[in-house]
């Protein structure tokens, strides 16, 4: 998996290709809250260039989405396809998070 | 590493640790191609695998003692897939947890016990049995 942090606008693009299993999931659970520590308060997660995501992915991104829920933050997910919508839409996931099709829409929405 | 056993049955034994998951991951999309799996479902018998192996690497050997978990396929004469993870561990059924609760807002979501519902969901069956002192969790994936 590769995970690239761009900042645009106001916000931090972290766009992840690839798997998030369980060994990569701690990888980007670091990039995330290392753009956190740096104070960013927008994240908005690239996913269209994502193949798989397990439990363990679900799981890195609820702890990162909720940390920044905590602090007042934003928190959106953009680009979900194939398997990767399916694990959201199965674990009941997609109604509890911001879902964009497009990165450009996430930050269209920025307010 | 991998050998045919008598009842066609092919198993791979790693330590029960992260490191292992690949190696795992390779050694059951064998099984996919025997069975003829479609393409678009591979993804669901690695993501069964994975939780099912996370599951193990997590809960089966105490804290600093590492075991061995074996993983076996086999393709049934029905073209049927089944994927047989067992380890020697302490005895723990993952299918007897409580589902997780689906419906909550996302500071009340927990952020465990979703990957064997996933597994659940994904399998088409799947059961627990303590057998010969070893966890046995066994899926299937229809062809």
């Amino acid at each position: 998996m590769k995970v690239e942090g761009t900042k645009k606008d106001n916000a931090v693009v972290v766009t992840v290709t690839g798997r998030m299993d369980a060994v990569a999931a701690p990888q980007f659970e670091r990039a995330c809250a290392a753009w956190l520590d740096q104070g960013e308060r927008s994240l908005i997660v690239d996913m269209s260039g994502l193949e798989y995501c397990s439990s363990m992915g679900l799981r890195s991104i609820l702890i990162i989405a909720k940390r920044l829920q905590a602090s007042g933050g934003r928190f959106a997910l953009a680009g979900l396809g194939g398997p990767v919508r399916e694990v959201f839409r199965i674990a009941g996931l997609l109604p509890v998070f911001s879902v964009f099709e497009t990165v450009e829409a996430a930050l269209g929405n920025a307010g | 590493m991998a050998t045919p056993d008598e009842g066609e049955r092919r198993w791979l034994v790693l330590p029960a640790e992260l490191e292992s998951l690949a190696a795992f991951q390779e050694f059951v999309r064998e099984g996919a191609r025997s069975a003829s799996l479609p393409e678009e479902r591979l993804w669901k018998l690695e993501l069964a695998l994975e939780e099912a192996l996370v599951n193990v690497f997590r809960y089966a050997y105490p804290p600093g003692r590492s075991g061995p978990v074996e993983v076996g396929w086999s393709v049934e004469a029905t073209g049927r897939l089944s994927v047989t993870i067992r380890d020697t561990g302490q005895p723990f059924d993952p299918l007897a947890r409580e589902p997780p609760d689906l419906t909550s807002a996302i500071e009340s979501r927990p952020e465990g016990g979703l990957g064997i519902y996933l597994l659940r969901q994904v399998t088409d069956g799947v059961a627990y049995r303590r057998e010969e002192g070893m966890n046995q969790l066994t899926f299937h994936f229809q062809p």
